[in-house]
């Protein structure tokens, strides 16, 4: 109950502290609201300039921080209190590390040249001066751990009383831009160096002559460094006014036409006095930098080429001319036949030339050889030459030898093969010749050896029968002696005889007899050397004595009509001497004649002739006897000179009367003995007799 | 008189042939197959002048028989008759007067001109002695 009393005792005093309270909080409250107004106003202005720098100073970010440059500061101690927020965008360098040090202390030191930049730069820095385009490399590292290339540019700050505040300035980052640069020199150069490298002469001119370019090449042919050459006039260096007007008229023609040149030889001569063989290429080139057009040229020395090809061309056509100097036929082929090389006899014989048979098939062009395409082959498969001897060829209708060869050809990858042929025919001739020769040899060393053997027998076979034929004879005196002595009557025996044909018979054997020893006769003369006796004798007259002998002949006479046959007499006007064996020669004629009478007897040829003449040749005297009967086929012709060979009937002749004549003409007198004839157009035979002494065997 | 010729052949029938022959031409014949039976009829006292001598014989060759002959018979005068087609004359031969119309080839189909030639020689002969 006390409490409540004494809370009811403090009231009034607590009335009286509240209504002062309030008198003063209202005296209070008066004097705040003045202070607050005016404080709001204070506030107000302050607020608006506080946004104008604001405004001014975003303004102020806004550029730094979209520039290319930084912005900086350094104090009085030359160290660096600020970096726009360009500088780490820009450098990727966190500006911790550059804060509060001195750009050389930053920067790289590579070099001697390096420290004698930043002592330079120290000293403008100490000296308090601007500065502009400072370019370094940083040693501190980005957050990719690279230094940087860093152009700068400053100037002093000062205050108000002048005294040295520190500097001001702006940075850019130039790493990039230093890099490009470098890579591009290092690219030039390292064309620089290809085109050094090159054997060839690179060069570009301008219109007026002058080198805008040139490699080392080049300038060595004017015995000149590039640099010397560069820029100096052709026209000047060049010593043969004849090669520089020549090529300055190219380089002209390039420039005016725009369009490229090829020139494929032409002379240089160098600085020593060489002169090159150089095949150029010049080309319309528009220098970097240059408005008008330049001229770029090539030119490669083809001197050593050029004289590999001459030397190749040369040795082509020593090489053709050897070979066109051979008389075989030389076709050289490719593996498939087609022609790659004739030579001249190959042209002749094909008549066409090498130029028109190349790349045509050999065949085509020889068909005589087209069956040698086998052998082609084969010789190129085996790597062994292939021959073929005596091939027989048809040559316009008349039966030719020929032996062919095949080389395969081993120098290149290529491969071919030369086909080789000659025509034997003239040798295979001579050889059937020769055989026919060693035939008559023989068969006259086989009648040397058995005629002694045969002419006894057949001397006691002839004098037998004569002496027979004497001792029937009823004429003789001896005969009717010893008919009376035996009692015969002899003309009744001769009558008997006669009516059994005895007599005939007998004759019968002594023609027989006769014959035989003709042919032995024959046969002996086929023996070299014997008792062969030269004279000299006037072939007119030797012609003379065989008409007589003609005359007189049996055969001549009763068989063949001679008297019927005209006989012309075409002698040469001067009368010349051969030397012979007379008989021999004359048995020849005489056997010519017979020949030529017999056959025109059996063709029943009108009107016939002989004629025989004689012609002085250089070393021949030229006996031929011809006749107008029915000649000879081709087929005879060839075999009309071989023993035991005739046309005639068997038992009219020996089949030897020929090969004698040949054999003594050409074997014992060391002449020839030729014959001409076709079919129904007559024969003529041709004997030819040395006309000196020497030339006799 | 009776002209005697001689033969030397030593082919039987070559022989006889000539032999017959020459004797129905009326002269005498003395036919020898070999030198030495020659030689002896001669040195028997064998009248003869002409010699028909062949030259393959069984005991001489005819070249030397002829030499002989004629050594021992300086007058004979002699005929060849040969069956060898190569014969020739050898010089000493020619030297003695023989020439090749003397030379006679076997066969001979006629035996006239070898008689003609023996019975003129065989004659000839006699007249200047």
């Amino acid at each position: 109950m006390s409490a409540l009393h004494y809370t009811l005792w403090m009231l009034p005093a607590l009335a009286a502290v509240t209504l002062i309270a309030l008198l003063w909080s209202w005296l209070l409250g008066r004097q705040m609201a003045q202070r607050t107004r005016q404080l709001q106003r204070e506030l107000s202005e302050r607020q608006q300039a506080e946004a104008a720098l604001r405004e001014s100073e975003s303004r102020f970010r806004d550029v730094t921080e979209a520039a290319s440059d930084w912005i900086w500061e350094m104090d009085e101690n030359l160290r660096f209190t600020y970096l726009s927020e360009r500088f780490f965008a820009l450098s990727g360098i966190a500006p911790q590390h550059v804060l509060g040090r001195a750009r050389w202390e930053i920067g790289a030191t590579n070099s001697a040249s390096d420290r004698e930049k930043w002592r330079q730069h120290r000293e403008v820095l100490e000296k308090h001066l601007p500065f502009r385009d400072f370019v370094y490399r940083t040693g501190v590292s980005n957050q990719h751990g690279e230094g940087r290339y860093f152009k700068v540019s400053g100037k002093p700050i000062f205050g108000r009383l002048g005294h040295f505040r520190g500097y001001r300035g702006t940075g850019t980052d130039i790493t990039d831009q230093v890099r490009a640069e470098a890579a591009l020199r290092e690219s030039e150069l390292r064309l620089r160096r290809i085109i050094d490298l090159v054997p060839h002469m690179i060069f570009a001119k301008d219109r007026h002559g002058h080198f805008l370019l040139a490699n080392r090449a080049t300038a060595e042919s004017y015995d000149m460094t590039v640099e010397e050459l560069v820029s100096r006039s052709h026209r000047i260096i060049h010593g043969v006014d004849e090669e520089t007007e020549r090529m300055l008229a190219d380089d002209l023609e390039v420039i005016e036409s725009g369009t490229s040149k090829f020139i494929p030889e032409e002379t240089f001569t160098d600085h020593a006095g060489q002169v090159r063989t150089m095949q150029t290429i010049k080309i319309p080139f528009i220098e970097p930098g240059l408005n008008e057009t330049a001229v770029l040229g090539v030119a490669i020395d083809i001197t050593e080429q050029k004289h590999a090809k001459e030397e190749v061309a040369r040795m082509r056509l020593y090489l053709k001319n050897i070979i066109d100097s051979m008389p075989s036929v030389l076709i050289g082929v490719d593996p498939w036949g087609y022609i790659t090389v004739l030579n001249q006899p190959a042209e002749q014989v094909s008549g066409v030339s090498w130029e028109a048979a190349q790349g045509r098939f050999f065949g085509e062009l020889f068909p005589q050889l087209e069956s040698q395409f086998e052998q082609v082959r084969q010789a190129i498969r085996l790597g062994q030459p292939i021959k073929t001897p005596r091939m027989t060829l048809e040559v316009q209708g008349e039966l030719h030898y020929a032996d062919v060869m095949v080389y395969p050809l081993m120098a290149d990858n290529a491969g071919g093969a030369v086909i080789r042929m000659d025509d034997v025919t003239g040798r295979v001739r001579i050889e059937s010749m020769m055989v026919q020769t060693e035939k008559m040899l023989s068969v006259g060393g086989l009648a040397a050896g058995m005629a002694h053997e045969i002419n006894n027998p057949l001397g006691a076979i002839l004098q037998g029968s004569q002496n027979i034929l004497r001792r029937i004879d009823p004429g003789m005196s001896q005969n009717r002696a010893a008919a009376e002595a035996a009692g015969i009557d002899l003309d009744r025996l001769h009558r008997y005889l006669e009516r059994r044909g005895i007599p005939r018979f007998l004759e019968g054997i002594r023609e027989a007899g006769t014959r035989a020893a003709k042919i032995v006769a024959d046969m002996l003369s086929f023996s070299r050397g014997g008792a062969v006796r030269f004279t000299p004798v006037e072939a007119e007259e030797l012609l003379e004595t065989v008409l007589r002998l003609a005359a007189s002949d049996y055969d001549l006479r009763k068989k063949y009509d001679f008297k019927r046959i005209a006989i012309e007499r075409d002698y040469d006007h001067v009368r010349h001497l051969v030397y012979c064996d007379k008989t021999e020669i004359e048995q020849v004629i005489l056997n010519l004649l017979k020949n030529a009478a017999q056959a025109m007897a059996e063709m029943g040829t009108p009107s016939p002739t002989i004629t025989l003449r004689t012609r002085y040749e250089t070393d021949y005297v030229l006996i031929e006897v011809v006749d107008n009967g029915p000649g000879m086929d081709e087929k005879t012709l060839k075999r009309i000179f071989e023993p035991f060979f005739t046309t005639k009937e068997v038992g009219s002749g020996t089949g030897l009367g020929l090969s004698v004549s040949y054999f003594i003409v050409t074997e014992q007198h060391n002449g020839r003995l030729s014959v001409r004839s076709k079919p129904g157009q007559g024969a003529c035979f041709s004997i030819r007799l040395p006309s000196r002494r020497e030339a006799l065997p | 008189m009776t002209d005697w010729v001689l033969i030397v052949d030593d082919e039987e029938m070559i022989r006889e042939n000539l032999k017959a022959y020459l004797e129905d031409e009326g002269l005498g014949v003395a036919a020898f197959e070999t030198v030495a039976g020659a030689l002896g009829w001669l040195r028997d006292g064998g009248p003869c002048r002409v010699c028909i001598m062949d030259m393959r014989l069984p005991d001489m060759d005819g070249n030397t028989a002829i030499r002989t002959l004629h050594q021992l018979y300086p007058g004979m005068e002699f005929l060849i008759h040969t069956g060898s087609s190569s014969y020739s004359l050898p010089e000493d031969l020619w030297a003695m007067g023989l020439d090749d119309g003397r030379v006679y080839h076997k066969p001979l189909a006629d035996m006239a001109p070898l008689a003609a030639m023996a019975r003129a020689l065989a004659t000839a002969r006699e007249d200047p002695s």
